[in-house]
């Protein structure tokens, strides 16, 4: 089994979720984050120094703010982790840089507290 | 590469972010969470907190930078020279594969980068 963590934009949660409901994962976990990736200047605000906002010019020395993003957590067994891997990123890419990260870590073992299935039963 | 999960004060969050951004790690996702640990919460006369807010900060890093991430995230959670019960904890777990999503790349497809 496999644990996929997805962070996301906020926006595209609602799709998100319809996506994985459309491919047949039904359960996941998700909750709310505030994260910064490697791309240190936010292209919105080099746009508006570039046509000349004093606002965005003001802006322009800081690092390191944090934006606000959704994470998605999905255990799957190990042959469905491509297939929601590639619906992950086709819902969620538009290409620019914010589209968000996705990590696949090993999961030991998975138990269903209701009738304490253990294995790959627990989560299909 | 393995994913690295500080539980920190909240208070020190924004040095260990600091810390880590100067020490060439910017990406990093914070979550607002509440627990209590080996101390069973804080007692203060009779009464017992045990949800106690505290910070979590994930991040990924390739498995050479472990030890020196861990030692960033440290120095700068601690409060005072000794430290004191509260200021967290740092857990450290595999991560099989990686994908950016604007361009699709799989990150650790190259094994010289895991």
């Amino acid at each position: 089994m496999k644990e996929v963590i997805a962070v996301v934009r906020m926006n595209m949660m609602n799709r998100t979720k319809q996506a994985l409901t459309d491919a047949g994962i039904d359960g996941f976990f998700a909750h709310e984050a505030q994260g910064r990736g490697v791309g240190l200047v936010n292209p919105h605000v080099l746009q508006g120094a570039a046509s000349g906002y004093e606002e965005a010019v003001a802006l322009l020395g800081e690092k390191g703010k944090l934006y606000p993003k959704r994470v998605v957590s999905v255990v799957v067994p190990d042959k469905a982790v491509g297939a929601v891997v590639k619906t992950l990123i086709e819902v969620n890419q538009t290409g620019k840089p914010g589209d968000g990260k996705i990590f696949v870590l090993p999961v030991s073992d998975a138990v269903r507290v209701r009738t304490a299935e253990s294995g790959e039963k627990s989560i299909i | 590469m393995i994913m690295v999960r500080a539980i920190v004060r909240p208070e020190k969050a924004d040095d260990v972010l600091a810390a880590l951004m100067d020490a060439g790690f910017p990406a990093v996702t914070k979550f607002s969470v509440a627990g209590r640990g080996k101390q069973r919460g804080i007692k203060i006369g009779e009464v017992t907190c045990d949800e106690i807010p505290k910070t979590m900060l994930m991040s990924v890093v390739k498995n050479a930078d472990r030890d020196f991430v861990v030692e960033t995230i440290m120095n700068a959670a601690r409060s005072g020279k000794k430290g004191a019960f509260g200021d967290g904890k740092i857990f450290i777990c595999p991560v099989d594969e990686v994908y950016t999503v604007s361009s699709g790349v799989c990150e650790t497809a190259t094994p010289e980068e895991a």
